[in-house]
């Protein structure tokens, strides 16, 4: 593939990803749904899993969740933004570790059954190994220093967090994968102006919305 | 073993951890309508009652409470500065912080801690309990 047409959807699905967490997660929490459980279950996974698909490109969904995070960094009024920001980057992280054996054409899940099991263990994994991430770095980036005991007892709550995203996972993957049967063609030459156009938008948005909430 | 077979093995796995934390998470949480501190059991009320209150800028606006670096004069704790001091909630969720962080800190009448330093991660809700280390 095109290394441009490669930065390009890595740019566009990175800042959708970045405004979904930013927008829409800060919505759902204003509301006193489980923002993050969804954020992860639904949105992440869809995009992670539709750009592997579309591009089949090693790395693409830590890039993807480098860019979300720095994104998740611009907008700090709702949650702890550092932490949230490293999470987003660990899941893209271990998206690409749990999916590292899989083929990109996903021959492999040919079952619903197998579809939501997968899902149910990248959901699952992403959410507590983005929690754990953060429980450690936080502290270690901007606090007073990590402590192990805060998190050993902690560690069952984050272990029964994962639940709900597990069991998100379990139906988005299945339902994800159903965009297999679609035929998504964009024209070349309109393809850099909407992706480029796309990202530009979602980071204006965020940014806009970092000043509107300041003020 | 086979793709096929691991997959779901290892998804059932998982869901049985989760399940089983969830059990364990519920049957453990404390609760009680008293904050341990330092050894001592205290009430809310009797938290206010002695300590000197504070409005501290956090980066969700104002917040006012209870001084914590007073509350630990108060509470008898030598040389406070010597100490760390682990804030528990009732979840089991815990933070260790420093006397520096204590010195900008405040604890509401709803039993969450505030610093006007810091991360979001250290405002602890539902306390339980602060150990003096």
């Amino acid at each position: 593939m095109n290394k441009m047409k490669f930065l390009a959807g890595l740019l566009v699905f990175g800042s959708i990803w970045g405004f979904s967490e930013c927008i829409i997660g800060s919505h759902l929490e204003n509301v006193g749904l489980p923002s993050g459980a969804i954020m992860t279950g639904v949105f992440a996974m869809m995009l992670m899993v539709t750009s592997r698909l579309f591009y089949r490109q090693p790395g693409m969904q830590l890039g993807m969740g480098i860019i979300a995070g720095g994104l998740r960094l611009f907008n700090p009024f709702v949650g702890c933004h550092i932490c949230s920001a490293l999470a987003i980057m660990a899941e893209g992280a271990l998206f690409e570790i749990i999916w590292y054996k899989l083929s990109f054409d996903l021959k492999e899940l040919k079952t619903r059954g197998l579809q939501a099991s997968m899902g149910i263990i990248t959901a699952y994994c992403m959410y507590v190994g983005g929690y754990i991430v953060t429980q450690v770095l936080t502290p270690l980036l901007s606090g007073p220093g990590f402590y192990i005991e805060n998190l050993i007892v902690f560690m069952p709550r984050i272990l029964a967090s994962g639940l709900l995203t597990a069991v998100i996972g379990g139906i988005v993957l299945p339902a994800t994968l159903l965009v297999r049967k679609v035929d998504i063609t964009v024209k070349n030459r309109q393809y850099y102006p909407v992706t480029v156009g796309v990202s530009i938008l979602c980071w204006f948005l965020v940014i806009l919305n970092w000043f509107t909430a300041g003020v | 073993m086979g793709k096929e077979k691991l997959i779901p093995i290892l998804a059932l796995v998982v869901i049985l951890v989760g399940g089983f934390s969830a059990i364990y998470v519920h049957a453990t949480q404390v609760n009680k309508d008293t904050i341990t501190i330092n050894e001592e059991e205290y009430t809310i009320d009797q938290i206010f009652y002695m300590s000197d209150s504070r409005t501290i800028n956090t980066s969700d606006g104002e917040k006012s409470g209870i001084a914590l670096d007073d509350l630990m004069f108060k509470v008898g704790v030598g040389c406070p500065g010597c100490h760390e001091y682990t804030i528990k909630a009732k979840d089991g969720y815990q933070k260790t912080v420093t006397w520096d962080f204590i010195k900008n800190g405040i604890l509401t009448e709803d039993g969450r801690t505030f610093f006007s330093e810091g991360p979001r991660a250290y405002w602890v809700r539902d306390v339980v309990e602060i150990e003096v280390k």
